[in-house]
Formats: C-alpha cells, sequence, structure tokens
C-alpha cells in the first residue's frame, strides 16, 4: 500500500532541479575544452612549423610557436614547379573525375528510380555491391590494363577508375534523391510530350542541387585525398598529384621540415575549403557514403 | 511509349554500366584469373600453377602476421574509433556551449588525406624531435622515450592511434545522428524516477543506439580491412613485417617484388573477407529492421 502512495506522490512532486545533471554540466565543460586541445594538438604541430625557418626549427624543434611568422616556406613551395606540377595535376583529375562520376551516377540513379525494369532491383544491387569491394582486389589487372591501352603513366587511369569506383555511391545518393521526387510529375511531363532526356535534364536536375552538392563534395574529397592510384598507375615525376609527392618528399633530399610542412599544409588547402564552407553536405555525404570511406 | 522509354533506359545505363563493368567487374574477375598463375607482371607469357598460390597464401608465416596484425587493427578500432566516437557524441549530445564548434574540430581531420595524417602523425612520434618525446623529455622522463615507429613492439599501435585519430570523428557523426532519434522524454523520465545516468545509458541509450552502433562497427571493420594508405605513408609494413596489413602485404608482393600472380591470390582472400563481413552486416542490419517494425 505504501509503495502504491508513494508512486502516486511522484508525479505530483515539481520537476526535479536537475542536480545531477549540472554537476555532470561542471564535467563536461572541463574535459570537453581539454580533449579537444589534445585532439588538434597533432595537426598544429604542422601548422606552427610551416611557419619557421630552418635555423629556428634546428633551434627549438618542431613543437615550439614561432618567434616571427615567416612565410618562406610557403613562397618555397610556390616557386618550386615541381609541386606546381603536383598540384595542377591533382586538380585535372579531381575536378573531371567528380564531375563525370557524378554525371553517370545521376543517369543510372534516374534508370533505377524512375526508370524501373524487370530485374533492375538485381542489377541495382550489383552496381551497389561496388561500394564495398576492396580496391586491391582490381589493381593487377588494371595496372595490366592500362599498361596495354598505353595509358600507364598519365593522368587518365586515376580519372577512369575513380569513375568506376565512384558509380556506386553516385548512383546509390542519387536514386535515394530522385525516388523523392513524385512520379506524377515525370508522367505529366512525358504526356506533355517531353523526353526522358527533358525530363531529367530540366526538371529532375534542377532541384537536386543538395543530392548534387553532396556527392560533389564528397567525390572531390576522396579523389583529391588518394593516392594509391596515382602511385600504382603513374611513375614519372612530372604525372604526380600533390599527396604522392607529399609521400616522395618525406625521404627525399634534406629535412626541410619546413617546406613539408607547408607543403601538408597546402596540400589540404581545397579539402579544408570544403569542409569549412560546405560542411552541411559534407557530413551528409559521410554519413550515407560511410561504410565506402 | 513503351518503346520510347526502354530506348531512354538503354541510353542512360549504356556508359555507366560499361564503365563500370569494364573498370570494376571485369578486373575483379581477371584477379581470380591471374590468382592461379604466375604471372611476374613483366613477361608477356605466364602459367597456369592451379591453387599453388593458394597454398602458398595459407602456409606463409608473413601473410599470417598480415591477418593477425589486421585482426589487432580490427580489434582496436572497436575500441578507439568505436568507443571513443560513442564518448565524444554522448558528451556533445549535451547542451553545451560550442558543441557545435567542437562537433567540427573532431570532425575536421577526416576532410585530410591519410598522406597528410600520416605526416602529423610522423612528427609526433619521431624519436628526436617528436611530440611524445618531447614532452617526455619535458617531464624528465627520458628512459620511457622511443624511436615509436622504429621499434617493433610500438609500430602497429602508433600506426592505428594515428589512423584512429581520422576516424573518430566519423564515428563520431553517426553517434550523433542514432543519439537525437532517440526521444529525450524517454531519458529525462528515466532520470526522475531517479535512474543515475549510467544507469539510462546502459538500459536506454546504448540499447536505442544499436542501429547507428551496428553501422559504425561495420564500418570501422571494413575500414580496417583496408587499411593501406597510412600505413603506406609511416612505415610502408615495417619495422620487422610489424605493421604489414593485409592490403599493405598485397601491395609489397605485387607491386614491390612484383609477384603478381601470388598478388592477386592474397587480394581474393582480402575479397573474400570483405565480402563475408558486408554479408553479415547487411543479415544484421535485416534483424535489426525486423526489430524495429
Amino acid at each position: 500500500m505504501t509503495e502504491h502512495t508513494e508512486h502516486q506522490v511522484q508525479p505530483v512532486n515539481p520537476p526535479k532541479k536537475r542536480k545531477g545533471i549540472s554537476a555532470r554540466r561542471i564535467f563536461l565543460y572541463l574535459i570537453i575544452p581539454l580533449v579537444a586541445f589534445v585532439y588538434i594538438v597533432p595537426a598544429i604541430g604542422v601548422i606552427l612549423t610551416s611557419f619557421k625557418l630552418d635555423a629556428e626549427i634546428a633551434e627549438s624543434g618542431l613543437w615550439s610557436i614561432p618567434r616571427i611568422i615567416h612565410f618562406d616556406n610557403y613562397e618555397e613551395i610556390w616557386v618550386d614547379a615541381n609541386v606546381r606540377t603536383y598540384m595542377k595535376n591533382s586538380a585535372l583529375v579531381t575536378i573531371p573525375a567528380t564531375a563525370i562520376s557524378i554525371m553517370l551516377g545521376v543517369l543510372m540513379g534516374y534508370v533505377f528510380s524512375k526508370l524501373p525494369f524487370k530485374g533492375s532491383e538485381l542489377l541495382f544491387i550489383f552496381v551497389l555491391a561496388g561500394m564495398f569491394f576492396p580496391p586491391q582486389i582490381v589493381l593487377v589487372p588494371l595496372f595490366k590494363f592500362y599498361n596495354t591501352v598505353n595509358l600507364y603513366d598519365t593522368l587518365w587511369p586515376m580519372i577512369i577508375t575513380h569513375c568506376g569506383f565512384g558509380l556506386p555511391i553516385c548512383t546509390l545518393i542519387m536514386r535515394n534523391f530522385f525516388s523523392s521526387v513524385p512520379m506524377a510529375i515525370r508522367e505529366a511531363a512525358i504526356i506533355d510530350g517531353a523526353s526522358e532526356f527533358d525530363v531529367l535534364t530540366r526538371i529532375m536536375l534542377p532541384v537536386s542541387l543538395p543530392a548534387l552538392a553532396v556527392l560533389a563534395t564528397l567525390q572531390f574529397t576522396w579523389i583529391w585525398n588518394d593516392f594509391l592510384y596515382p602511385i600504382i598507375f603513374t611513375q614519372s615525376d612530372e604525372m604526380r598529384t600533390i599527396m604522392v609527392g607529399l609521400i616522395t618528399m618525406k625521404g627525399q633530399y634534406r629535412v626541410a621540415y619546413g617546406a613539408q610542412g607547408a607543403m601538408a599544409v597546402v596540400a589540404s588547402i581545397p579539402t579544408l575549403l570544403i569542409f569549412i564552407f560546405f560542411q552541411r553536405y559534407f557530413i551528409k555525404g559521410m554519413t550515407m557514403g560511410a561504410v565506402k570511406g | 511509349m513503351i518503346r520510347n522509354r526502354r530506348k531512354w533506359t538503354f541510353l542512360f545505363s549504356i556508359i555507366p554500366l560499361t564503365v563500370y563493368v569494364v573498370i570494376v567487374i571485369i578486373p575483379l574477375l581477371s584477379s581470380f584469373y591471374y590468382s592461379f598463375t604466375d604471372w611476374n607482371g613483366f613477361r608477356q607469357t605466364y602459367n597456369f600453377v592451379g591453387l599453388d598460390n593458394f597454398a602458398k597464401v595459407f602456409s606463409d608465416k608473413l601473410f599470417a602476421n598480415a591477418i593477425k596484425n589486421t585482426l589487432i587493427w580490427m580489434i582496436a578500432a572497436l575500441i578507439l574509433p568505436v568507443g571513443g566516437g560513442l564518448i565524444l557524441a554522448l558528451m556533445l549530445n549535451e547542451e553545451i556551449r560550442g558543441a557545435k564548434f567542437y562537433k567540427s574540430l573532431f570532425y575536421l581531420p577526416i576532410c585530410l588525406s591519410l598522406a597528410v595524417v600520416g605526416q602529423v602523425w610522423i612528427w609526433i612520434y619521431m624519436p628526436n624531435w617528436g611530440l611524445i618525446n618531447t614532452v617526455l623529455r619535458a617531464l624528465q622522463l627520458d628512459s620511457l622515450t622511443l624511436a615509436w615507429l622504429a621499434n617493433p613492439d610500438t609500430a602497429l599501435v602508433a600506426v592505428i592511434i594515428a589512423w584512429s585519430w581520422s576516424q573518430i570523428g566519423l564515428s563520431m557523426v553517426i553517434f550523433l545522428a542514432g543519439l537525437t532519434s532517440i526521444p529525450t522524454e524517454l531519458t529525462e523520465a528515466a532520470e526522475v524516477d531517479g535512474a543515475s545516468y549510467l544507469k539510462v545509458l546502459r538500459h536506454i541509450v546504448v540499447p536505442l543506439l544499436s542501429p547507428a552502433t551496428t553501422v559504425v562497427i561495420a564500418l570501422m571493420i571494413i575500414n580496417s580491412l583496408k587499411s593501406f594508405d597510412v600505413v603506406y605513408m609511416m612505415t610502408q609494413g615495417g619495422p620487422f613485417h610489424t605493421t604489414d596489413t593485409l592490403a599493405m602485404f598485397m601491395f609489397n608482393e605485387t607491386f614491390k617484388k612484383y609477384y603478381m600472380g601470388y598478388g592477386s591470390a592474397i587480394a581474393v582472400v582480402l575479397f573474400m573477407i570483405a565480402m563475408i563481413i558486408i554479408i553479415i552486416y547487411f543479415r544484421q542490419v535485416r534483424k535489426l529492421e525486423h526489430l524495429y517494425d
């Protein structure tokens, strides 16, 4: 009986003043900045060092705060013809590969969402499966293939391979987006005499900007950051991308820590800008395409 | 109409499917083919050796070593990115000032190339100027300083920590998405009833988070299986193969030693493991969907 009454009394009590929560909050306000600081310290070393002269690095190491901010390392990187070539190559691979893979995904996604046919579900799974293949499974045959068609040591293998491996995620995201556009819109347009191509380019694409933005940020980041394909499909300095340049620099000539730091920063700027300005799309894409990562 | 529809279906699918088949599917099947040969990458001819490569794979001590390292990597992935991401998500899910800023901060490394991540962490582990040893020396703990990446006992853990640094943000974001779908009334009601924070966590939050947990675990296990980039940048598998993962081992055998046939066999095994994990994952997801229906 007493138990019963207690239970009935409780809801009448004013809501608790959440004292447990406030203690937790104080703890959080102390611990989170600390964790955040420890978390970001690694990146800071590279940035600090990139602004120091070699003499200062030799004297006080990598982890001191620069006495004066010098841009010498950035200048050195900038006048280095190789680094400019690497950046240019990265752009020449990333931009077309991003654009083409998205275009292919748009076409395929449209078919799967608006033009289903017998067996298209199965075909969709077949295309989607590519998302989970470890790239190692195609390297040997592709290496042979690009050699045979004389594309070895050009930028083409990277563009083509990224298009193939980007197709699953691009198809998935476009199909899902197109599926949210009512079928009736397409049918009305078709009855009015529009072709499927008109429906796709004039009706579907203009409303799919969010999905296209998600894919653009995602594909750009992945392709820009990749270095597996370039180390396998290219060998000459003229065909290196910036990430391969960064790797080879690590083991090269003098111990130019300042220049190395500057190069790591420069190589990351394009994806950092995307992260800063399109974070919303970026996060959405990363969570949707998570398993590919 | 129907014929028109067929025409457009064909026109839209032909290019994406051709690219996908030529770049992904045919090479995938060719890898199986080459895994039965002794091709060395240079000769035009090769012999069929039946299952010799697979016999070699399963008797190769270095392969067993790569499997062991990959397994360690997976287990560590369950602790660092999965556990760490969950803790960060739980902390940042509270209404605290600056939560948005902290989320971006923890998420930021995901937009960096693993080449840059590797570079950043090499500077942490450097024997002379690395951050860890600098701090240890400042604390008069000189005896604890190590060449973290050159020491066979610490290299693998060191590389995994660097990799985890780039992955935690991703798992945090997925957990955060899962947390927002848990109704606050549920946890608040439990707290009003006097349940401790840990009890709420154990009996309400964690069970309701299980869809997100499944995704994160699958993601991290698959990414562990593919772990190559950061190893390539930091240690290339050394010292004494202590950081050889499956993907790294395949790369070295194939593109350093030019055992293309043997490398293909390793890739086939890697592919099979990936597919088994993916099938288990999708079964699990289906089970979970039934659970929530």
